[in-house]
């Protein structure tokens, strides 16, 4: 039902009308100088105020029948509030749509049409609304440009049925109807504002553009790992004249990654270089580009992404202030830890500097590297270098325990044997407090998952220490111990590794000429290698496997052939 | 034994917390002898126990919903609602530099209700001094160097771990150093209105491995706790051990309680945290979690300077209480040793102190559990598990201070007993003492009185469950005999509203007599009620009967009075009838205003019978908190179902007393006995007295007139009254709702002189006229139905009687078809005009009657007269 505003009362109206707009552009510049603001608690502040006044003119405004000829500053409101809302919030939220969906409401209202509230979903409310503009072209800017923020909210959360749907009403005056979204966005022309339009944070225009950028983007993503489909090609151009610096970097290692995963090493290369040119943020090209020259098979040049990477983020950057816009960034989903544009912290790359340099052999530099990063690790007074070291990464013990190998491995048997006491002085209340006699543990069946393979890993690095200074009785003590902790886990946790460390006891006995316990040991070898031997194809964890290298697999079956003519004796 | 009662000192009165018992947001923390202090307002005092005075008011420009010292660091910080973390300096020195600023011309906030103390002026927080603005923060813990926050983000709670600003820094960019979200379930459903209050803020509560570098030197006034190290390694893990990071540990109102190991919440810019790798989910307490803590359940072997807890705690708003311990097994293996009880909830807010004890604050009073195995160091054969194992039951202590909102356990205790800082439901804030030599420390011996102290809570709770259970059952039976009857409802409502054609399934005529009551001539309604449907109208209907006394029928400024009778209709089976009288009038003042309209209505009592099933009166359920209000029906809601509505008119409530009709007194309605005897007593034949008489003698009776064709009146009244002549057929279906009806009708008359409810005569004379002038074809034959009476006001409300009756014989006559004879325009347009004369005419005299002085209004009014009387006897014909 349309309410006419009395006669007698026009000239009021019309001066209350005024005063709301002058509000609203008061309002709208006041967040303008708090984007402009260098102090970002300052900037926070302007903008919550902001936020605050934008609510509460939109609760005036909505306290009183709609009427047409304040229905354009109203929409004009909501956009604004909306816009505002979002960027504090960091994201689209449900009641946003609410804001959305009384907007329109309030302009069916004003036909008398509000039965379609109730028959239908926020698109039907959507299809009605557009239906009405067009017998009141002077909704159309506000509309347009809520249009715009509707689709962003749908866009976010992927409801893109609903979204093709309300872009081909937009658009369907001038083009012909289209499945295909990105030509959706392409041929939409929000209508201009008048020049005495309220103020707007962002015009329709604008938030098209980041639309069209945003949805391109999102497009690309997922086809990266399959390989780059035509319309990320096609659309680059487009998007990347609008990106900020940040996004461009983020296109650009994405295009690496497709790339390299397509087999155009070179290619792919000078995308990584674009992007490292494109500034502010090195992470993510440099962790692509270790990647790459690791597929090359360029070690050197992987190690030296690797470090450039470690020095890459050890910088502490302050973030560049958003703007107080809708912006790509806002419409795309942040890269989760497995996306290829992930890099992680420092000390994630410094863990992976340290294991490439430990795999690809070079032990000194791993063992530094390896010594570093714990002391970042365990340094407290700065815990802003602190890692996650999380999966697909190591936890901490094994860090420890790669740290330990590393050092063996270097020849540094005394900080191995530091390192590894360091790791069980500070788990030492995890570990059983009545240690058993193993003949007493193996009578239980119901063990403990708290007595971890770590702490018998520990055990035999030590005892492999040991050997390297020459001690061998210290060895066995530890050897024994080592597998002592593993005979007392279940059976599903006796691998193959634990093996090789048992041949290893047994080959230092018998050098020690400890007949009898050497016997004892090879009997309960032999019983359990009759046991089904699964899961062969299990990757042993990096400190086993540099552990596995230093006993020799020959050694195991000579020993077998040495105990299976000698067992008799 | 001694029953141990806490000494309670009363230090001071704040305004009310805001939101009574359920808010959970007003925060007590206590540095030394000043204690910090909010309500749940705006307002964070700071108040001195020694000298038992206010220091300082803060005012923030929101709702405080948080407070953290750093005793160190004498920085206090702030969560005030919608705006973000506030930083303030305790330095006792920039405080009166800023009261001193202040003093000046800053008002005194007079309702904040502090009794008895001097008047402390308002210090207004600058908003400069927010470190951390954000609209959405709803909890926040400080550890450190680190400032850890909880908001509130679009689906999710989002922790977030900042660089500790200090204050009167600069505002530069703080740190932002890590962030994860927590829980992907959706929070509660306020963020509609961001300015709606949550019920329930998350709890925070920040553990530290043993022997960490940083003493909490906050741990006891804060959140903070130390573990020992089992525990610590034990919930958190190795990493968090080996990292020797603090842990913050957080219990949502969804009941989750989950931990963050504080080392590993770093981030880089470009993405989030990773919930799945950073943040462990410890247990699920299905109800909002109001409180972590940990305390210490086996006696320390020496007297060391920090105390490692060694035993975690949870509790939940319903009552559910988590402990966690560090036990081992029979292989030497360290296992978690997790036990759920079951405290009295609501829990309002909980503290732990240095030993074994769980203090919590119900709506019924204040309860203390020892979380320490009882008996176990004396008699190790009556504890079911290892020594030092959670005990089976929980046997809480009521210490009997109710509704308690907040409390804190003074850091300054003398060893061995407690001491609380507590805030009441009503702003009071006092001092719980227990005393340790009234309350046995170490309750090692299971004395007999205690033991059957014990049996008799066991038994008393045997019997609570057993009264439930009966009183779950009668709710339960209760529930389906609202079902049954609300499935009656339904069927009757159906049959009467589906039945708009014919007779309806449940009627109710409405007839009137004169009946005499107490000395008292009454026009009575009768009201029948007929049900016949094939459903019983059972308890829980009524009979609403509305009088609608158009008493200034008259007058027309004023709306009638309504007066509504409601009977109950117990029990009315098929067939059945009842029968309602009600008294119309007169009343006191002898008048009765007719027309009446009496409506009826049968009305159903959903409150009466839904109700009470729904809101079944449970003696053990909590008293109705926020988020378990009944479900509330208006006073009013039922079924109503209209039934007939009769209008009582002038002429219904005339009597004849010239016809014999039983009249006993002359002169109707109520009079004082000794006139009437005087009256009886008169001398016959002299004049009798009174303005009603005299104005009969001198006044000529007021008249008026009007004129119905007869064809018309024919045609209506068809052959029910062949045979008699058409004015003695008008004047009995004139009186056919009247008593006299029959009387009428036996004695032919076609003029009757009849009584109106106030005394006064009534005269209605018919007669047979031509009309002449009006048809071309000759004279009309038409019947003058005249009205006398000596009460203008009567003879308006029989007037008024005749028109309606008559209004609506045209209207049938009309849907009939029956076509008027040609007529003489020129003489209906004369008649009109001549109308519409004497109308102006009324209106000019009426107005210059306002106007005039005494004299001249006099002939005025005449003239008025005058032209009323020829109004009243216009000669319109009704064709």
């Amino acid at each position: 039902m349309a309410h006419q505003t009395p006669l007698g009362s026009s000239a009021s109206h019309v001066s209350c009308l005024d005063l709301w707009r002058e509000k609203n552009d008061q309002l709208v510049r006041q967040a303008k100088v708090a984007q402009d603001s260098s102090l970002p608690l300052r900037r926070q502040q302007l903008a919550q105020d902001a936020l605050e006044g934008l609510r509460g003119l939109l609760c005036s405004l909505q306290g009183l029948p709609a009427t047409v000829s304040v229905l354009p500053l109203e929409l004009t409101v909501i956009c604004n509030f909306i816009t505002l809302r979002a960027n504090l919030a960091r994201g689209f939220t449900e009641d946003l749509a609410q804001d959305i969906q009384q907007g329109l409401e309030r302009v069916l209202e004003t036909q008398g049409q509000l039965e379609a509230r109730l028959e239908h979903e926020l698109w039907g409310l959507w299809d009605a609304a557009l239906r009405v503009s067009s017998l009141l072209p002077e909704l159309l800017p506000a509309l347009h440009h809520l249009a715009g923020l509707q689709a962003a909210l749908w866009l976010t959360t992927n409801r893109f049925g609903d979204l093709t749907l309300l872009l081909q009403t937009l658009t369907v005056s001038q083009s012909s109807a289209s499945e295909d979204m990105l030509l959706l966005l392409k041929s939409w022309r929000p209508p201009t504002e008048e020049s005495d339009a309220p103020l707007t944070l962002q015009n329709a225009q604008g938030l098209r553009d980041v639309l069209l950028t945003a949805f391109a983007c999102r497009q690309g993503q997922p086809a990266c790992p399959v390989g780059l489909s035509k319309l990320t090609l096609w659309s680059l151009p487009k998007a990347l004249s609008l990106c900020p610096r940040s996004l461009l970097v983020q296109v650009y290692t994405a295009l690496g990654t497709c790339l390299r995963k397509m087999g155009s090493p070179q290619r792919a290369l000078l995308y990584l270089v674009a992007a490292l040119k494109e500034g502010s943020t090195w992470g993510p090209p440099l962790l692509e580009a270790s990647r790459l020259y690791q597929q090359l098979g360029n070690i050197a040049a992987e190690i030296e992404s690797l470090e450039l990477l470690v020095e890459a983020l050890s910088i502490t950057r302050i973030p560049e202030a958003h703007q107080l816009l809708i912006e790509v960034e806002l419409l795309l989903p942040r890269p989760d830890p497995a996306s290829p544009l992930h890099c992680g912290t420092q000390s994630q790359a410094k863990y992976l500097l340290a294991s490439r340099c430990l795999q690809t052999g070079r032990a000194a530099d791993a063992a530094e590297h390896y010594l570093d990063l714990l002391a970042l690790l365990l340094d407290g007074s700065e815990p802003k270098f602190s890692p996650p070291p999380c999966p697909p990464g190591p936890c901490v013990p094994e860090l420890f325990l790669e740290a330990a190998a590393a050092l063996i491995q270097a020849g540094r048997a005394q900080d191995a044997l530091t390192v590894c006491e360091e790791l069980l002085s500070r788990t030492s209340f995890l570990l059983p407090k009545r240690p058993r006699l193993w003949e007493d543990a193996r009578r239980r069946t119901k063990e403990s998952p708290h007595c971890s393979p770590w702490v018998s890993a520990t055990h035999l690095l030590q005892g492999q220490a040991w050997v390297q200074l020459g001690a061998q009785k210290e060895a066995i003590s530890e050897y024994s111990r080592c597998l002592e902790l593993l005979f007392r886990a279940t059976p599903k946790d006796k691998e193959q590794g634990n093996q090789d460390a048992s041949y290893h006891l047994l080959q230092t006995l018998r050098r020690l000429d400890r007949r009898d316990e050497a016997t004892a040991l090879w009997r309960r070898l032999e019983a359990q290698t009759e046991l089904p031997q699964e899961n062969t194809a299990w990757s042993l964890p990096l400190y086993l496997e540099t552990c596995l290298g230093w006993i020799c697999p020959p050694d195991r079956e000579t020993l077998r052939e040495e105990f299976q003519t000698s067992g008799d004796l | 034994m001694a029953d141990p009662r806490p000494r309670v000192e009363y230090l001071a009165g704040f305004c009310y917390p805001l939101g009574g018992l359920a808010a959970g947001k007003p925060r007590v923390l206590c540095h030394g002898a000043e204690i910090f202090l909010s309500t749940g307002r705006e307002l964070v005092y700071v108040y001195d126990r020694e000298g038992r005075l206010l220091i300082a008011v803060y005012k923030f420009p929101g709702q405080v919903w948080h407070l953290e010292l750093l005793a160190l660091h004498k920085v206090l910080y702030v969560l005030c609602a919608q705006s973000g973390i506030y930083c303030l300096s305790l330095d006792q020195t920039t405080r009166s530099v800023s009261r001193d600023k202040e003093d000046g011309g800053d008002d005194q906030d007079s309702d904040d209700g502090q009794v008895g103390e001097p008047p402390v002026p308002v210090i207004h927080v600058d908003p400069e001094s927010c470190v951390l603005p954000d609209a959405s923060l709803h909890a926040f813990t400080v550890l450190d160097d680190a400032l850890i926050t909880l908001a509130l983000g679009p689906t999710q709670w989002k922790m977030q771990l900042f660089e500790r600003p200090s204050p009167g820094e600069d505002p530069r960019p703080r740190g932002q150093i890590g962030e994860v979200d927590l829980s992907t379930c959706t929070p509660p459903a306020e963020s509609q209105g961001a300015s709606a209050a949550p019920c329930f803020l998350p709890v925070l509560c920040c553990a530290s491995p043993p022997g960490s570098r940083t003493p909490l030197g906050h741990s006891w006034s804060s959140e903070g706790v130390m573990l020992e190290g089992a525990l610590f390694g034990l919930l958190f893990g190795a990493d968090a051990a080996l990292l020797e990071s603090p842990v913050v540990l957080c219990g949502l109102p969804d009941g989750q309680l989950c931990c963050v190991i504080i080392k590993t919440l770093v981030t880089s810019t470009s993405a989030l945290g990773d919930p799945k790798a950073l943040v462990k989910i410890l247990h699920h307490l299905e109800e909002p979690v109001v409180f972590i803590g940990a305390l210490r359940t086996e006696p320390l072997a020496e007297e060391v300077e920090d105390i490692h807890c060694d035993c975690l705690v949870a509790l939940g708003h319903h009552g559910r209480t988590l402990a966690i311990k560090a036990s081992w097994d029979e292989a030497g293996h360290l296992v978690p040793e997790l036990r759920e009880y079951s405290l009295p909830g609501p829990v309002l807010c909980a503290a732990c102190d240095r030993s074994s004890h769980v203090y919590h604050s119900t709506s019924t009073g204040l309860c203390v559990v020892d979380l320490a195995q009882e008996g176990s160091p004396l008699d190790p054969t009556e504890s079911d598990g290892a020594p030092g194992s959670l005990p089976p039951l929980l046997y809480p202590d009521n210490l009997g201070i109710c509704s308690l909102v907040t409390l804190c356990v003074s850091s300054s205790v003398p060893e061995g007993g407690a001491e609380l800082l507590a805030l009441s439901a009503k702003g009071r804030l006092m001092i719980c003492r227990l005393d340790p030599h009234d309350e046995a420390p170490q309750p090692s011996r299971v004395t007999s009185a205690k033991a059957g102290q014990k049996i008799k809570q066991l038994l008393s709770g045997i019997g609570t469950v057993s009264e439930r259970v009966s009183s779950l059952k009668k709710a339960v039976d209760q529930r389906d005999k609202a079902l049954t009857c609300l499935n009656e409802v339904m069927n009757v409502s159906c049959a009467l509203l589906s039945s708009r054609e014919g007779p309806r399934p449940i009627s109710c005529t409405i007839s009137t007599t004169w009946s005499r009551l107490q000395l008292q001539d009454v026009l009575v309604a009768t009201c029948l009620l007929e049900n016949s449907s094939g459903f019983s109208l059972d308890r829980g209907w009524a009979l609403c009967i509305q009088v609608l006394r158009s008493s200034q029928a008259l007058d027309l400024d004023s709306a009638g009075s309504a007066v509504t009778y409601t009977i109950p209709v117990d029990q009315l089976g098929p067939g059945g009838r009842r029968e309602v009288t009600l008294p119309l009038g007169p009343g006191e003042d002898g008048a009765l205003d007719l027309p009446v309209t009496v409506s009826c209505a049968l009305f159903y009592s959903l409150r009466e019978v839904v109700g009470r099933a729904l809101t079944p009166r449970d003696p053990f359920k909590d008293p109705p908190s926020a988020e378990c209000t009944p479900i509330v029906l208006p006073e009013q809601d039922g079924v109503c179902l209209p039934l007939s509505e009769h209008t009582v008119d002038m002429l219904q409530g005339l009597r004849f007393p010239s016809l014999g009709v039983p009249y006993t007194q002359a002169l109707g309605p109520a009079r004082d006995p000794i006139h009437t005897f005087l009256g009886t007593c008169r001398v016959p034949g002299s004049q009798p007295a009174g303005p009603e008489s005299l104005r009969a003698k001198y006044l000529p009776p007021s008249v008026a007139t009007i004129k119905v064709s007869a064809e018309l009146l024919r045609a209506a009244l068809g052959d029910s009254h062949a045979g008699v002549s058409l004015g003695c057929a008008t004047l009995q279906w004139l009186l056919a709702e009247n008593a006299a009806t029959d009387i009428v009708k036996a004695q032919a008359l076609s003029s009757v002189q009849g009584v109106a409810p106030d005394g006064t005569d009534v005269h209605l004379i018919i007669r047979e006229v031509a009309v002449t002038d009006l048809c071309p074809a000759g004279p009309v034959q038409a019947v003058e139905i005249q009205v006398e009476s000596s009460s203008l006001a009567n003879l308006c409300r029989a007037h008024h009687a005749i028109v309606g009756r008559l209004q609506r014989l045209v209207v049938e006559q009309a849907a009939r078809g029956s076509s008027p004879p040609d007529l003489r325009l020129q003489y209906l347009h004369q008649m009109q005009a001549n109308h519409e004369m004497l109308l102006r005419e009324v209106q000019t005299l009426r107005d210059r009657l306002c106007t005039e002085d005494e004299a001249s209004s006099c002939a005025t009014a005449q003239r008025l007269l005058q032209v009323y009387r020829r109004l009243r006897s216009p000669s319109l014909l009704l064709l």
